[in-house]
């Protein structure tokens, strides 16, 4: 990298942001995030297949993943908090359909640790497990908003590293 | 000849079905990276109504377990009823009762989320496993046809658009003609368009239904009736009425199938011949004849079985001839259990109700013995070397059976084996005049025996080695398939067990497993085998067989009616541990044991140096070296020379 460096500038004789040594910082950010998130377990490797979909066709198509996501994981959380506290007679059954889409899209986009709790979740709801399930649902809410939070952070690093490359999201390259 | 379009995949018209959107999306994404032409949709209802507006556009179905509007499985099964695509489901949910109610309801294959890309190229296999069956039910003429087709595959700039056609071609009208009611059915079964209550035929409920019709035989089963046996609160006679049409008319097909079958047999003899000159294409047309295909829920069923499997079996095989049949040979596991279930059992009937009853295998074999079958089905030479064996089986039934009690018991020693071996042998020299007709074939088969066994003396033999051997030693895991496949064609001469010394036997040991009766023959060579096919045993599912078919076997039943029968209580006694199974399920068991063959076909490739020096693989060569030397040697001459 560094030869790189002094090549390019030895060449060009532009300021490093232009060419694109911005980006690299902020490659290596995102890449230390990701591994931190793999680290931790919040994600899998279905997330990096997830960016390997992402291609000059559709270049933000893992954000726009994540977002559709966001989306239907909050209106399933909305779905279960409102089962689940609806009197004392919750309907166990739908949330574990509930749940059971929420697992499925969980582990398509690779948040292994939300998915984990799904299931946990759902044995809870087939054991009609109300304290199981309530708890289940705190944890999933809580692995949720860092799950969206972290994926946020990535997400504004990538764009940044986007912007610095002045390319308009690049699919991610593996090196 | 190239199976198909070199880019076949591209353009695939998939149908996606989930309420989750990202997973939609993802999936839609993948799609197109594979270059599908994909169509996604979040509701399953307005799925099925798409479905409906747009018969033929669409070559598979991927559908979600779990969706608010409908259930997946009871997409798939109106998909599979009135349309008959094959319909891959996927959940996120991988507990063994929901993959098995999936297998149960007639899902092709049953993909677990995250889906991943490398899954979802590989569906077409279905598309085209489907198709394969289709035609086969179709047209009697098999191979001809298929290259014909496959031809038009080619010259087709989108191979999509021939699939289509195909599909077209090949749906017989009758079909058409009991669409509509079925439609109009189904309609009403909709929840979304009536209010009244709707009965929903689980499989539970359909086992229900096909025993209370097996209990009073099939002419005589009227909806009251069926009713009153089945005695479930809520059912109405109308509901029994419809169902039992449903189920004629499905009963209808599959004996239509079966009569193929039969016909094809006799059709497609010389052309395996020819083709067995070169000996790397003969699979291909072995497939292209063979690949008569059972109802389709079976035959989805069987997809599902030998999904994996198949897969398997080609990745390993490296060989030209190999890589451009791939669809083929995925095609030859369907071939493989439809002969099993399908051929033998008719010919059975006709030919030979007797033999039948020591076991499936033996039925297969018998039938070309005795059956008198013209030489030119025998010509294929890895066929032949089973026959004969098969038949030794067949006639000492009684002496095998008690020594294969004893191998049961005593799998691992190896002195039973020996004993066994020599049992055998001597019952083989009883066969030699039996087995005269079969001589010619005998070259391929017996190779593997003669590479092991050295002593084995007989001249023609000795030329005929040279070219087995090189057969074998191109893909081991092939040449096994092939002979799965030959068999239907050739007339079901034999299993072709004993050919490949490591994978035949495997086969032989799960089927025997399975079946338990039925291999005489294997069972001499087995004993060490089984170890291994007890592994595949956990593996494979036995118990989705057993459930889901035994409604669609029933049209077998009543064909064979008291030889299965005997067969079945012969059976019994020989398998002792093994599940009983009535003889309507024979043909289940033997396709699950195709599949798990072909699982352990895996197996055999990468350890098949280290296998064959193991015990048990000898003894196989010994068992057919006997009949080996019978056998005249002249017919291995012609069939190169062909």
């Amino acid at each position: 990298m560094g030869v790189e460096e002094g090549v390019y500038k030895a060449k060009t004789g532009l300021p490093l942001w232009m060419l694109g040594l911005g980006a690299d910082l902020l490659w290596a950010d995102m890449n230390r995030l990701l591994g931190f998130l793999f680290h931790q377990g919040v994600l899998d490797e279905q997330f990096l297949q997830l960016q390997q979909l992402q291609d000059d066709t559709s270049p933000n198509f893992v954000s726009e993943v994540v977002n559709i996501y966001f989306h239907e994981s909050e209106k399933l959380l909305r779905n279960l908090r409102a089962l689940l506290m609806e009197r004392e007679f919750s309907d166990y059954k739908k949330m574990g359909s509930h749940l059971n889409q929420f697992m499925g899209s969980s582990s398509s986009i690779g948040a292994k640790r939300v998915r984990n709790v799904c299931v946990a979740f759902r044995a809870a709801t087939e054991h009609n497990n109300r304290a199981g399930c309530l708890r289940a649902l705190e944890m999933l809410e809580h692995e949720y908003c860092y799950l969206k939070n972290k994926l946020h952070e990535l997400f504004q690093i990538e764009q940044q590293r986007a912007l610095a490359a002045g390319v308009r999201y690049p699919a991610p390259v593996q090196n | 000849m190239a199976p198909a379009a070199p880019d076949f995949p591209v353009g695939l018209r998939v149908l996606v079905v989930d309420d989750d959107a990202t997973t939609l999306k993802i999936i839609e994404q993948m799609s197109l990276r594979c270059r599908y032409r994909v169509t996604t949709c979040t509701e399953a209802t307005v799925a099925l109504n798409l479905l409906r507006e747009r018969k033929g556009c669409f070559d598979v179905v991927l559908s979600d377990v779990h969706m608010p509007d409908m259930d997946g499985y009871k997409l798939l099964e109106h998909v599979g009823l009135e349309m008959d695509l094959p319909v891959i489901m996927m959940s996120a949910d991988s507990t063994t009762s929901a993959v098995m109610k999936g297998i149960r309801h007639g899902a092709c294959d049953y993909l677990i989320k995250p889906i991943r890309e490398e899954e979802l190229r590989n569906i077409w296999q279905h598309v085209v496993r489907k198709i394969w069956n289709e035609n086969k039910e179709h047209d009697h003429s098999g191979s001809m046809e298929d290259s014909d087709r496959n031809k038009r595959g080619n010259d087709d700039a989108e191979y999509t658009s021939s699939v289509a056609d195909v599909a077209e071609v090949v749906k017989p009208p009758k079909k058409r003609s009991s669409l509509k009611e079925e439609d109009i059915e189904l309609e009403s079964d909709d929840p979304t368009t009536s209010k009244k209550p709707r009965v929903v035929w689980s499989v539970e409920l359909h086992q229900q239904f096909v025993s209370a019709v097996n209990q009073l035989g099939l002419d005589k089963a009227v909806p009251k009736r069926i009713l009153e046996l089945m005695n479930v609160p809520g059912l109405t006679r109308e509901n029994v009425a419809s169902h039992l049409q449903k189920f004629r008319l499905y009963l209808k097909r599959l004996s239509g199938v079966a009569q193929q079958q039969n016909g094809m047999l006799n059709a497609v003899p010389g052309t395996i011949e020819s083709k067995l000159g070169a000996t790397g294409r003969f699979d291909i047309q072995a497939l292209a004849a063979a690949g008569h295909v059972p109802p389709e829920t079976l035959a989805a069923l069987h997809a599902e079985l030998l999904g994996l499997p198949a897969t398997n079996i080609m990745s390993p095989l490296d060989q030209t001839t190999l890589l451009q049949a791939s669809i083929q040979g995925l095609k030859h596991s369907h071939a493989e259990h439809t002969v099993a279930y399908g051929q033998p059992l008719v010919k059975c009937a006709s030919n030979i109700g007797k033999n039948f009853p020591p076991s499936i295998l033996t039925v297969n074999g018998t039938s070309s013995g005795y059956g008198g079958w013209p030489s030119p089905n025998n010509t294929i030479g890895s066929v032949r070397p089973n026959n004969s064996v098969e038949r030794v089986g067949i006639q000492n039934n009684n002496m095998l059976m008690d020594i294969l009690e004893h191998q049961q018991r005593q799998l691992p020693h190896q002195k039973q084996q020996q004993q066994m071996q020599q049992h055998q042998q001597k019952q083989l020299q009883h066969l030699p005049r039996q087995s005269l007709i079969n001589d010619q074939s005998c070259s391929i088969n017996v190779q593997p025996s003669c590479l092991v066994v050295p002593s084995q003396s007989t001249d023609t033999f000795l030329a005929v080695n040279s070219p087995a051997s090189v057969n074998q030693d191109c893909s081991f895991g092939r040449n096994a398939i092939i002979d799965y496949s030959l068999l239907p064609q050739k007339s079901n001469n034999s299993f072709c067990a004993s050919q490949f010394p490591g994978g035949d036997t495997k086969a032989r040991g799960v089927i025997y497993r399975y079946t338990t009766s039925s291999n005489c023959l294997t069972g001499s060579s087995n004993g060490n085998q089984l170890q291994n096919s007890t592994l595949t045993f956990g593996a494979a599912r036995p118990l989705p067989s057993l459930l889901p078919m035994s409604g669609r076997q029933d049209p077998y039943g009543f064909k064979l009616g008291d030889s299965l029968d005997q067969a079945c209580v012969k059976n019994l006694g020989f398998v002792g541990k093994g599940t009983c199974i009535p003889s309507r399920y024979m043909e289940n068991e033997i396709e699950s044991s195709v599949s798990e063959f072909s699982q352990m076909k895996v197996n055999v490739d990468s350890t098949g140096d280290t296998l064959k020096g193991e015990p048990n693989f000898i003894n196989i060569p010994k068992v057919s070296h006997p009949i080996i030397e019978r056998y005249p040697s002249r017919g291995h001459s012609s069939i190169f020379t062909e």
